[in-house]
């Protein structure tokens, strides 16, 4: 019964920290950046949707609509500020702008929607009480999640793989000189990738919102175990990404269960310095080429 | 000159005890700047340990003067040879990383080394941290916060001298070599892993001492002191002096200790006001306060990080 509860939980945090992963995936692979302000993208999401839905009483559907969009507004004012003024710098230069813009985004939401802390309560959406498949107790909320991650999984597949702006985004991965030069505008497809990346951690804290709370000090922690799934699954790979996240996720939950809740915190990055140690490719990471 | 140091060494007997406490503070984030300066300006090595480095100090140091009754002047030595070993030891295994994944595995680091000080209760004392008395300067007639001030001015001094001599020697010449090419420095016959382990022990030790005078100098101890803000604090020092600049270092640590006590009253603007401070160096000004002055004081000879600004 215990095994069972946690196998859910775990598969349900699992998704959505696949769902943020995948959005970090999306960044590294099109730009070659890791964006660390991700989690805080997510966090402001998360809070955009508590506004309207709970302080201006906007259905649950608008509201997760209208974080989804002002997200990616704020991806694409982070890409004119930030990320594009650095794409060509070292990795050093990004990785401490956008620590420092998540700083930023985080000080800026302790100072709107309340101090340090303070945990903002998002109501269930649906009937809170477990329902029962073969003895086996799920939220209703849980199934809900994993099956709106999935559908956002196919979406993106599907994005990838057959429309023009996806195909564009992968060649952009592929070689930025090469796309320059068949006419593609390598700049919009990142500024585009940047604000995908963002509604897609909207969309995953608008899903997580009502399961957990929310506080201006969830993104950072979120980010580091959509680290440990993207580390885990080999930087840069988008299946990879997903199978780390569940991993992450189960791993979190039956460490909890079985040994102490307090293990679920640490989890992460024992699994990150587990695999930077051990194989830094990753699972499903090849090999990368060597840099002169 | 000796009247001028004279002037200086007794200046600590008419201050008040807030300045003398600033005073100290500044001190101590000198250390701690040149210390990351010399991993993340002079090796190019993006590590976000230093702020656990800085705490594994403070903690050892208190902890073995509350739990073991060691006096100060035995505790601070230890716990530095405490934090430089874990420091060393920690460095071992990130020695094969780099870039991303480098920064990655030391931020994993830094947050389980958080997580240890609020969970090992037995040792750490837990969430709340813990209060020291005051260290005894009475022998030598000091009230204990001038008696911290010499000493850490004395610590910085030292520090500063030893960085100065360090970079100066091949050694230094080798971390500058690193950051540029790590291909062409081991081509050069530079053992990358030896200078490597020589750049984070000299960080760690830099981090450990001030750890112990921190805990001296502020007397209670508590593990949210030394997370992530403390690191983007230290960020926002090296590169508001410049990256790759001693004196840089030295510059920073004033300006933003200074301006954090300023600013005392309007702390919840802190995260957001240094985020934007970061954010703004590395746009716009990317070789900090010495790349400007750089420009204008001729035969300036310290390896600045200069290609930092986005090309093309």
């Amino acid at each position: 019964m215990l095994f069972s509860y946690l196998l859910a939980t775990g598969v349900t945090t699992g998704a959505l920290y696949a769902l943020v992963a995948v959005g970090l995936v999306i960044c590294y692979r099109t730009t070659g950046h890791i964006n660390f302000a991700h989690g805080e993208l997510f966090m402001v999401g998360g809070y955009i949707a508590f506004s309207m839905h709970v302080l201006m009483h906007v259905p649950y559907v608008y509201a997760l609509i209208l974080a989804v969009v002002s997200s990616g507004l704020l991806g694409l004012i982070c890409d004119r500020a930030v990320f594009r003024p650095l794409i060509s710098a070292p990795p050093m230069a990004m990785v401490i702008a956008t620590v420092a813009l998540s700083f930023l985004l985080r000080g800026a939401a302790r100072v709107i929607w309340g101090g340090l802390g303070e945990y903002v309560p998002f109501p269930p959406i649906v009937d809170p009480s477990p329902i029962s498949f073969w003895g086996i107790a799920i939220f209703p909320q849980q199934l809900i999640v994993v099956a709106s991650v999935a559908v956002c999984m196919l979406f993106i597949t599907l994005f990838f793989r057959s429309t023009r702006v996806g195909k564009t985004m992968k060649a952009v991965a592929e070689s930025p000189r090469a796309s320059y030069l068949v006419g593609i505008k390598v700049e919009k497809v990142y500024a585009l990738t940047w604000m995908l990346s963002a509604a897609l951690a909207a969309v995953s804290a608008v899903l997580m919102a009502p399961l957990t709370q929310l506080t201006p000090d969830i993104g950072f922690g979120l980010l580091l175990k959509a680290f440990a799934a993207t580390i885990l699954g080999g930087l840069g790979s988008m299946p990879g990404a997903v199978v780390g996240g569940l991993v992450v996720g189960i791993c979190e939950s039956f460490s909890a269960g079985y040994i102490s809740s307090s293990l679920q915190e640490v989890m992460a990055f024992i699994i990150i310095m587990a695999v930077l140690i051990v194989r830094p490719t990753g699972l499903f990471g090849a090999p990368s080429a060597r840099e002169v | 000159m000796a009247a001028g140091v004279l002037l200086i060494a007794l200046v600590p007997l008419f201050l008040s005890p807030y300045y003398i406490f600033v005073a100290n503070l500044i001190l101590i984030y000198i250390i701690l700047a040149i210390g990351l300066n010399i991993v993340l300006g002079y090796a190019g090595q993006l590590s976000f340990s230093n702020g656990a480095i800085f705490g594994i100090g403070a903690y050892a140091t208190g902890l073995l003067r509350l739990d073991y009754g060691c006096p100060y002047w035995l505790a601070l030595p230890l716990g530095t040879l405490t934090a430089t070993v874990l420091g060393i030891l920690v460095a071992l295994p990130a020695l094969r990383l780099k870039g991303h994944y480098l920064a990655l595995a030391s931020i994993a680091f830094a947050q389980s080394t958080i997580w240890i000080l609020v969970h090992w209760d037995g040792l750490t004392h837990g969430t709340s941290g813990f209060v020291l008395e005051p260290v005894e300067f009475s022998l030598i007639g000091l009230k204990s916060h001038a008696g911290m001030l010499y000493l850490s001015l004395a610590a910085a001094i030292v520090c500063v001298v030893m960085a100065s001599n360090i970079l100066q020697s091949p050694v230094g010449r080798a971390f500058v070599a690193i950051r540029e090419s790590e291909h062409a420095a081991s081509a050069l016959a530079i053992d990358l892993t030896r200078y490597k382990i020589y750049a984070y022990g000299i960080s760690s030790l830099y981090a450990g001492v001030a750890g112990g005078l921190f805990v001296g100098v502020v007397g209670a101890v508590v593990p949210d002191q030394f997370g992530l803000f403390q690191i983007v604090l230290q960020f926002c020092m090296v590169f508001v002096g410049g990256v790759g600049s001693l004196w840089g270092s030295v510059v920073g640590a004033v300006l933003i200790i200074s301006s954090q006590e300023l600013m005392r009253g309007f702390q919840q603007y802190q995260e957001f006001g240094f985020g934007v401070l970061l954010l703004v160096i590395i746009l716009f000004f990317p070789s900090g306060i010495v790349g400007f002055l750089k420009l204008r004081v001729g035969g300036w000879q310290e390896p600045l990080r200069h290609y930092f600004k986005a090309r093309g």
